[in-house]
This record gives C-alpha cells, sequence and structure tokens, in this order.
C-alpha cells in the first residue's frame, strides 16, 4: 500500500516535471508570436520605443483597418488561398502516387530516378529560379494561375516524405489486399492512404505554408493587379529603408491566420489511425 | 525447370511493375523534368558560362568559374560557416524535436496548444520574427542577456560579435525549424502500430527498452528523412541569415547560399553562382551518400 | 498470428472507407469551395478607353506615398487623354532586381521602370533600356536650358560613361536630424547644430550621457550608421559615408577611371572622423534601429533623408526635433544625392507615349506638385520659383533644409565597371574599421587593393 504510493508520487513528480519543462519550452517558443500579434496593435510611438514595451499604450484596431486598405488585400487573399489549396491537393495526388511506386514497386531504374529526385533538392533554388521561369515563359504562361500552380503540383520532398512513412506500414496488408483481387491503385487509394493519415496531413500543412507564404515566385511570374498574392500585398509597406512596422506586422498576423487554421484543422489526423486503434476491439 | 519458371515470372514482374511504376509517377515526372530537372541541368550548363541575365546571350569560360571559387579564400571561410551552422543546429534541433514528439504523443494536457506553440515558429514571417529576435540579441535591453545575467554571466554583443553572432544566429535557426521535426517525428510516432508495444508490455519491458527496442527501429525511416532534410535546409539556410545578420559582422554568418544569392543577385554572376550551387551540391551529395550507407549497415533496415 | 490481425484491419480499413456518405460530402465541399475560389479568380477587372495608349509603369512606393502618385496619374490622363498610365507596384531592393531580370527575359518588361542607378549598367551592357538622347534629340524633345535646369548631380547619376540613360523622377539628399531637447539638456543651444567635424566631434561627446552609471552610455550624441557590408543596408552605409569622404577634399575614383582613390588622405580622415565617434561612444554595443532609438531619445543626432519626413512628422509627434545640413570637412560643405531614376525599355511598343509620361512628369509645375504632395525633393532648380512651392517650403522649414542642400549635393562619380563590387569593398572597410577594430588606412587599402585589380583586369582584357 505505501509502496504503491510512493510510486504514485513519484510518477506524479515526473508528469508534473515533465508538464512544466514542454510548457516553458513552449512559452518560449510562442513569445514572438505573441509580441507580433500585440505589435500589431501598438501605434509607431510604442513599437519604437527602446526599451520595448509589451504591451500597447491604446489598442489600435485601427492598423488592420488600414492595413486591410493599403491594397486589395481581399482579392489577394482568395489569390493566395486558390494557389495554395489547389497546390497542396494536387501534390496530395501527385507525391502520393510517385511516393507508392518508390516504395513499393520494384522496377529498373527506380532507385536511380530516386536519387535523382533527392540530389535535385541540395540544389539551392536560387539558381534554378530563373531557368524554371525561362519554361513557364516558353509555355506561354506568365502572368497566370497556372504559373503559380503547375510547377509546385510535383515535390521531391514530398514524394520522399511520403514514401518514408509508406515504407513502415506492414506488407502484410496489401498482400492481403492482393489476394483478394485489388488493383495497385485501389490498394493505395483504400489501404496505404487512410493508413498514411497523419503523412498526408503534415505534408499539407507543409505545402499549403510554403505556397501561401511563397513571396519570389508568385512576384516574378506574375503582373497583373487581380492575381497577386497577399505575400506580394504585404510588400508594400517595406521600402528600402523605411518600413510601416504597424501596418508590416497587422498585415503579418493577417496573412498568417489561414495556416493557423489549416494547421489546427490538420492536427485531427494526428491521432492514431482507424486501424491501429480498432485492432484491440 | 522451377528456377527458370521463376525467373521468368520475376522478369514478367519487373515489366509489369515498370509500367505500373512509370503510371505511378508520370504525373509527377511530367512537371518535375520541367520545373526542376531542367533548370537543374541548365544551371549546370550556366556554371561553365559568364551571364549576368539581363543579356540574351552567355559565353563559355570553360572551368574558369570552378578554377575562381576554389581559390577563393571566401568560398573557404563560407563552407566552414556553413558546416559549423548545420553542426550547430541540426543534432539540437532533432533531439528537442523528437522529446517533443514523444512527450506530445503521451497523455499530456493541452496538446492541440502545444503543438501549435511549437509549430508557430514555422508560419512567422521571417521579417516579423527578425524584428523580435534582434531585440532578443539586443546588448543593453536584450532578453537574452538579461536571462543570462541572473546566472551571472556577463552581456554578451549578440549581433556585433563575430563569434557570438553564429550562436545568436543558431539558436534563432533552432527556434524557427523546431516545430517542422516535431510534427514529422509525431507522424513518424503515430505510424507505429499500438499492438508493438502493448506486446511488449505483456513481456515486462520497461520504458526505455519499449524506446529503444520499438521506438528508435520503428522511426528510423522518418529520422531518416529528418536527418537529410535538416541537413539540406540547414546547408541551404539563407531567410534568417539574411533578416538577422545579413551575413554580419564582417562575413562571420555568411553562409553557402548567402554566398551564391550574393553572386547571383546582387553581382549579377549567375555563371559563378551556379558554379558554387554545384560544388556545394557535390558535397552534400557525398555526405549524404555516407549517411545511406552508415544507415543501412547500422540498422540493416531498408531506410533507403 | 499476424496475418489473422492484419486481416481485421484490413477489413476495418475497407469498412470505414465504404461509407460513402461522408466521403462524399466531404468531396462535394471541396469541389463548391474551388468553384466558389475560381468564380473569384475570374472575375474582370473594368473596362477600359479602348482607343488609348496603356504604359506600364513599375514603381516602388511605399503605401503612403502611393495617394500622391495617383493624384499625379490622374493629372496626366486629363491633360493627356489618349495615353493611360498603369501604375505597378513592384517591391524594392532585391525584388525589383528580380522582377526586372525575368521580365526583360520573358519580354514582358513595362514601358517605363523606376531603378536604382547601381544596376543601370547591367540593363545598359543587356540593351534592354533606351539612351535618353533618343527622345531629347527627337521631335517632342527637351531643349539645352531644360536639361540644364535639372540638378547636375543627379544627371550625372543617370549616365554611364557620359550618356544619358534615365531620368530623375525626384530627389533625396541627406542631412543632420538632431532632437532640440536633449541639446538643451546638455546646455547646447538648440538653433546652433554643429556646423563642421570638430563640433560634430565635441557635440557627439557632450550629448551622450550614462543615465545608470554602469560605465555605458545609454543616450548617444551621435549615431554613426554601422551595417554588415553584406548585407541589404550595406549601401545605405556606403551611401552616408561617402558625403563625409568628399568633405575632405577626396573622390572615389580618379577621372579615368582606372583607380580608386577613397583611400587617399581624405578617405582616411572621414573613416577615422566616423571610428574615433564610433570607439568612443562604445557604439559596437548600440543598437542598430537607430531610428527607433531616436524616437525614444536614446540618439540625439543621425543622419536620415526627406522620405523619412511624413513618417516622422507623426512618429517623433512628442519630440522637438529638426534637420540641419551635415557639417562641413575640411575642404568643403557637401551632402550626397539620391533619388529614382525612370528608364524606357526597348521592349516598350510605345516608347514615345512613355516618354511623353516622363517628359510631363519633369515639367516644373508638375514637379512642385508632386514634391509637395509626396515629400521628395524636385529635380530642378526651377522649381523654386513656382510661388506655392516657396510658400511650402516657407512653412515647412525641414523639407526645405533638404532643397536647400541640393546646391551642395555630389554624386559620386558614375562607377562605369565593377560599380557593385567597389561599393562593397567601401562598406568591407567601413565596418573593418569600425566594428573590426582595424586602423583606417590599412581597411581601406585593403579594399582599394581589392577594387584596383578588377580595373585592372578590365584593362588588361581590353588591351588583349
Amino acid at each position: 500500500m505505501r509502496k504503491m504510493n510512493m510510486y504514485n508520487v513519484k510518477r506524479f513528480g515526473k508528469s508534473a516535471l515533465l508538464h512544466a519543462s514542454i510548457y516553458v519550452l513552449a512559452f518560449i517558443t510562442i513569445v514572438p508570436f505573441i509580441w507580433m500579434i500585440l505589435t500589431s496593435f501598438k501605434d509607431m510611438g510604442d513599437i519604437f520605443a527602446y526599451p520595448p514595451k509589451w504591451l500597447p499604450e491604446k489598442i489600435q484596431w485601427n492598423n488592420y483597418v488600414r492595413a486591410f486598405e493599403a491594397a486589395p488585400f481581399g482579392r489577394y487573399y482568395l489569390n493566395s488561398l486558390f494557389v495554395a489549396s489547389v497546390v497542396t491537393l494536387g501534390q496530395l495526388i501527385t507525391c502520393s502516387m510517385a511516393a507508392y511506386a518508390f516504395a513499393r514497386l520494384k522496377f529498373w531504374g527506380r532507385d536511380v530516378l530516386f536519387y535523382i529526385f533527392l540530389g535535385t533538392m541540395m540544389i539551392p533554388y536560387q539558381v534554378t529560379m530563373i531557368p524554371s521561369f525561362m519554361v513557364l515563359y516558353w509555355l506561354g504562361w506568365i502572368d497566370s494561375y497556372q504559373a503559380m500552380i503547375v510547377p509546385g503540383l510535383a515535390s521531391a520532398f514530398g514524394t520522399f516524405l511520403l514514401r518514408q512513412f509508406f515504407m513502415t506500414i506492414p506488407r502484410e496488408l496489401e498482400e492481403a489486399a492482393y489476394i483478394d483481387g485489388c488493383s495497385k491503385f485501389r490498394v493505395l487509394w483504400q489501404i496505404i492512404l487512410p493508413l498514411s493519415k497523419p503523412a498526408l496531413a503534415t505534408l499539407a500543412i507543409f505545402t499549403f505554408m510554403g505556397t501561401f507564404n511563397d513571396f519570389i515566385w508568385a512576384l516574378i511570374v506574375v503582373n497583373s493587379e487581380h492575381l497577386r498574392t497577399v505575400q506580394l500585398g504585404l510588400a508594400v509597406f517595406r521600402d528600402r529603408y523605411i518600413t510601416d512596422w504597424d501596418l508590416l506586422m497587422a498585415g503579418s498576423v493577417m496573412a498568417t491566420m489561414p495556416i493557423l487554421m489549416v494547421f489546427f484543422f490538420a492536427q485531427k489526423y494526428f491521432i492514431k489511425g482507424i486501424t491501429l486503434s480498432g485492432i484491440k476491439g | 525447370m522451377p528456377g527458370s519458371s521463376q525467373k521468368q515470372y520475376h522478369a514478367k514482374q519487373n515489366r509489369r511493375n515498370f509500367i505500373t511504376g512509370l503510371l505511378f509517377l508520370s504525373p509527377t515526372l511530367v512537371i518535375f523534368s520541367m520545373f526542376i530537372l531542367f533548370p537543374v541541368f541548365f544551371s549546370f550548363y550556366l556554371s561553365f558560362h559568364k551571364w549576368n541575365m539581363f543579356s540574351s546571350s552567355h559565353a563559355f569560360v570553360g572551368l574558369a568559374n570552378y578554377q575562381r571559387l576554389l581559390t577563393d579564400p571566401e568560398f573557404w571561410m563560407v563552407l566552414k560557416q556553413t558546416v559549423m551552422y548545420t553542426l550547430g543546429t541540426v543534432p539540437l534541433n532533432m533531439i528537442i524535436a523528437l522529446f517533443l514528439a514523444i512527450a506530445l504523443n503521451k497523455q499530456i494536457k493541452g496538446k492541440r496548444f502545444l503543438r501549435t506553440a511549437f509549430f508557430t515558429p514555422v508560419i512567422i514571417s521571417p521579417v516579423a520574427a527578425a524584428l523580435i529576435w534582434r531585440w532578443i540579441y539586443d546588448p543593453n535591453f536584450g532578453l537574452l542577456n538579461y536571462a543570462t545575467g541572473i546566472f551571472g554571466i556577463p552581456p554578451v554583443n549578440w549581433l556585433n560579435d563575430s563569434r557570438a553572432a553564429m550562436i545568436a544566429l543558431i539558436l534563432m535557426g533552432v527556434w524557427k525549424t523546431l516545430g517542422v521535426n516535431m510534427i514529422l517525428f509525431s507522424a513518424g510516432l503515430q505510424g507505429i502500430p499500438d499492438t508493438y508495444y502493448e506486446a511488449a508490455e505483456i513481456d515486462g519491458a520497461g520504458r526505455w527498452s519499449k524506446f529503444w527496442n520499438i521506438t528508435v527501429p520503428m522511426l528510423t525511416p522518418t529520422t531518416f528523412f529528418i536527418m537529410i532534410m535538416s541537413m539540406i535546409s540547414s546547408f541551404q539556410v539563407f531567410d534568417i541569415v539574411y533578416v538577422l545578420t545579413s551575413g554580419g559582422p564582417m562575413g562571420s554568418t555568411k553562409v553557402m547560399v548567402f554566398y551564391i544569392y550574393e553572386y547571383a543577385f546582387k553581382f549579377f554572376e549567375m555563371g559563378y553562382a551556379s558554379a558554387v550551387a554545384y560544388l556545394f551540391f557535390a558535397m552534400l551529395a557525398v555526405l549524404t551518400l555516407l549517411q545511406v550507407k552508415y544507415m543501412r549497415s547500422r540498422s540493416g533496415y531498408e531506410a533507403l | 498470428m499476424c496475418l489473422k490481425l492484419d486481416k481485421i484491419r484490413y477489413t476495418k480499413v475497407a469498412q470505414s472507407l465504404a461509407h460513402p456518405k461522408t466521403a462524399h460530402k466531404r468531396f462535394k465541399f471541396c469541389v463548391y469551395l474551388m468553384m466558389i475560389l475560381l468564380l473569384f479568380g475570374c472575375s474582370k477587372s473594368k473596362t477600359e478607353n479602348p482607343d488609348a495608349i496603356t504604359i506600364t509603369f513599375w514603381h516602388s512606393f511605399v503605401a503612403s506615398t502611393i495617394p500622391a502618385l495617383n493624384d499625379l496619374i490622374e493629372q496626366f490622363e486629363t491633360e493627356y487623354p489618349d495615353i493611360k498610365i498603369n501604375a505597378q507596384y513592384v517591391p524594392t531592393g532585391d525584388a525589383l532586381i528580380q522582377k526586372l531580370i525575368t521580365a526583360i527575359q520573358s519580354r514582358t518588361a513595362p514601358d517605363i521602370s523606376w531603378i536604382h542607378s547601381d544596376f543601370l549598367a547591367d540593363l545598359v551592357d543587356a540593351d534592354a533600356i533606351y539612351e535618353m538622347a533618343h527622345f531629347i534629340n527627337g521631335e517632342n524633345g527637351l531643349a539645352d536650358d531644360e536639361i540644364k535646369d535639372i540638378y547636375p548631380a543627379l544627371l550625372q547619376y543617370a549616365s554611364l560613361r557620359k550618356k544619358l540613360y534615365s531620368i530623375p523622377m525626384e530627389a533625396t539628399n541627406l542631412a543632420l536630424i538632431y532632437n532640440k531637447d536633449l541639446m538643451r539638456k546638455a546646455g547646447l543651444n538648440p538653433e546652433n547644430p554643429p556646423r563642421n567635424w570638430d563640433e560634430l566631434r565635441e557635440y557627439a561627446v557632450t550629448l551622450s550621457d550614462d543615465f545608470n552609471n554602469d560605465g555605458k552610455f545609454d543616450q548617444i550624441g551621435f549615431f554613426v550608421p554601422i551595417f554588415p557590408a553584406s548585407g541589404p543596408l550595406s549601401g545605405w552605409m556606403m551611401w552616408q559615408w561617402i558625403p563625409y569622404l568628399w568633405q575632405a577634399g577626396g573622390y572615389i575614383v580618379n577621372e579615368e577611371q582606372t583607380e580608386v582613390l577613397y583611400n587617399s588622405e581624405a578617405g582616411v580622415q572621414a573613416l577615422t572622423l566616423w571610428k574615433e565617434i564610433y570607439d568612443k561612444l562604445n557604439l559596437k554595443t548600440f543598437t542598430a534601429d537607430y531610428d527607433v532609438a531616436f524616437a525614444s531619445k536614446r540618439v540625439a543626432m543621425s543622419m536620415d533623408g526627406p522620405w523619412n519626413l511624413p513618417r516622422f512628422n507623426t512618429m517623433l509627434k512628442n519630440l522637438d526635433w529638426a534637420f540641419a545640413p551635415l557639417p562641413a570637412g575640411p575642404a568643403k560643405q557637401a551632402t550626397v544625392v539620391g533619388g529614382e531614376y525612370l528608364v524606357i525599355f526597348k521592349q516598350s511598343p510605345n516608347p514615345d507615349a512613355a516618354w511623353t509620361f516622363i517628359k510631363w512628369i519633369i515639367r516644373p509645375d508638375v514637379q512642385a506638385r508632386w514634391a509637395m504632395k509626396s515629400g521628395y525633393l524636385p529635380v530642378r532648380k526651377s522649381v523654386s520659383k513656382v510661388p506655392e512651392f516657396v510658400e511650402y517650403l516657407n512653412e515647412h522649414p525641414n523639407f526645405k533644409v533638404f532643397v536647400d542642400q541640393m546646391d551642395v549635393a555630389q554624386v559620386q562619380r558614375p562607377l562605369d565597371n565593377y560599380g557593385l563590387q567597389i561599393t562593397r569593398h567601401i562598406a568591407e572597410a567601413i565596418e573593418a574599421a569600425t566594428l573590426g577594430g582595424m586602423e583606417p588606412r590599412e581597411a581601406l587599402n585593403r579594399s582599394a587593393e581589392k577594387s584596383n585589380q578588377l580595373l585592372r583586369s578590365l584593362n588588361t582584357n581590353s588591351d588583349n
């Protein structure tokens, strides 16, 4: 009896320590984010306080109104959401198909192809950007939605990520399906993908975030006002020497929200997959 | 006789797999070859040329770009600093991320909030992040000096000191990318069937034994992925360098991609920038291959 | 055993997926969402006058200047109804460069763009832009006096290898900003800002203060702008240092552009002045966000340009502050000129209409109106004769400081070759001498060595 209590106390202490250390770490990590939100409500005087001030003297809702009015942000928002959603959806499809081939099908040239995929990630974007742009130009796609969408529909990162995950799925599952006469596509669609929800959710988050936050590609491929994205809009608050910090921060908070929402939503898939918890019953 | 029929069967299987494989890969391959593979080869071609990007023609210069970069002392300095940054961020980042992922996989209160909290640095814009980090590192009013001061550590001039600036950059780098690896590890952990743990518990395995015998081996593909990706991304670190230190003070935080960027878009020497990118690629590729070899020999697991 | 378990799993998966209703619902939702988004994506912009020629104009004015620009364009369009100006915002700095490179390569360059003179050479070498003589000597040209009316420094800045390739749209220069209250507190007359280097040195120390006696200054007399030479503020640092080089009688490069001269005695003097103040005030441990510090009364004097005036009027409203000309050096008084320049691209289908717009922009009355609305300085001397502008200057003494300084404003002799690299070398010397603690002469010589090597390589190449 007494021993039991001791054990509980020790366990409780350990768990409290774990909780405490994680919450402290989380707090440290989230401070800049909180600070960004607080800053978005400050006026220039408060932002430019040295030593810095935490809280705004008076909450400036107006920053948001002014930031929103500085450019047609409503339109920019829709563009960003549209492009990011299509790219995310597309990448989930193309990457899972490619990843399945790399993880499960044994065929001539597979490994070489995979190493090429890996290798391309090691060439920095800065030197491939201009040639990529030229391809788009040859296709006659400059200044269009496809210019922002199509190049994003294939991803070495996404393929690699899903491949690694698919490889952890026990093969026996599929073999059972093959015996039942399922095609490879059906196996991917009905067995592998449902089991890979955490990985798919992860890829969705990263792709959505990457596309939504992209600045440089959208900058060079788009000219027209009606195609511009949020990140391009935010640039209007920064000059070579001047930054309108109040508006930039308000704009940044607005630009962060959709990603935060996608993250929150995608987290749902971070619980154990159906199959794995279903075994117990 | 049975051997040859099996061979035939395999050959047939291989051919069928080849066609199916291509079918599965086709959407990716088409886009990949246009927007990734072609540009990659084109920049390789450019590394033997001189091109300012404004003009429509480029002159062939042979190996001159490579020759020049091998004799540029700045290149070697930049390489050293890139390696330092990578060594500083990758292990630290992976250890903390794994710890967090495991902790958040357990019964802990406020999981959703915590995960989101650790992910916020990833989504915050680098410009906004740099603003607060410059304050954290401020020599007079900075949070960091205040915090270390409590333990009696004398104030450090984080961003104006050649040695401290790299540490400052590493800290911000870990902060910024921790969420990525945490999420990846979490996804990997979700993939480990509970049955394995349950079976181990029946056998009376302790926590550490479960960690080493189930979690670690089952996570190998994920860990491998994270290791390679972290290495690539920290070798290619650019955004936070640009906004926090801009390569200063006196070039002490200038890293590889920053150097490439400078030559490409500051001095308009795309040929030279491409040559740097390729030399750098060769080094990364060798490092990755070594890792693959090591992982294979150690775990025997087909991680790659 | 394993297989049995997995069989169960497999059927579970199949069952859960066989729920056609939820899956279908989700899919439908996605489709609707896409359709809504597409609908928004495809809505057409408003219809326009079909006869008008449209001139696309890329600029990087910040949000606060855009109303002034719109006003300008509106006025132009009423005067010239058959030309429509499509002003497009392009983020400045590195983004503008990347945008221009890709636009030229894809033949989607605008008719007019504003550029920074530091990459003028590359545009000219690529044969991407018109030489202005093409228009100036044309039917709708400019008279000689009109050209001479533009501040010579601006024209010099707009030229390359003695040929004019761009037209300044507005001017800027650098002046001293100071906090009058802090002057009073230190026992100095707030109406007498430092007039020469000696006073600058002296005031910098007098105006510094260590409130908490920890041995470090909490208030800085004069902010010496040191930024990483490799960073985006490198040019800004260099731009602020050049006037000191001129004030000491120095030059960046010789007349023939075969050798750099910034490591001359004048250069050493200028850099020594900066280094002395930097070391004495221990600026190494001070924040680099000088405008933040100025607004918080932590900096008594620093340097800035007229583009910040509208911002300072609100940001510094609790402060008693003023602008003054830069202090004179041992040789003379000088400041540096900047500004944005307009070029016409050869890809333009309507270069003459583009020129009409540029020519109109530099008309004195337009310049006056533009200056008063935007806070930038006019590019022509005769603007000072426009009555409304004279009145405006009297009401805005800080703005007047900048306009008056245009008479002593100089420009770095345009570097015909390796301009970007040489500018970088100078920035490296400034950083090394202050942050790095190197001797100014040694730092300048080391940089000059690198610059001269580049210039020499050019000569040997052309000889061959």
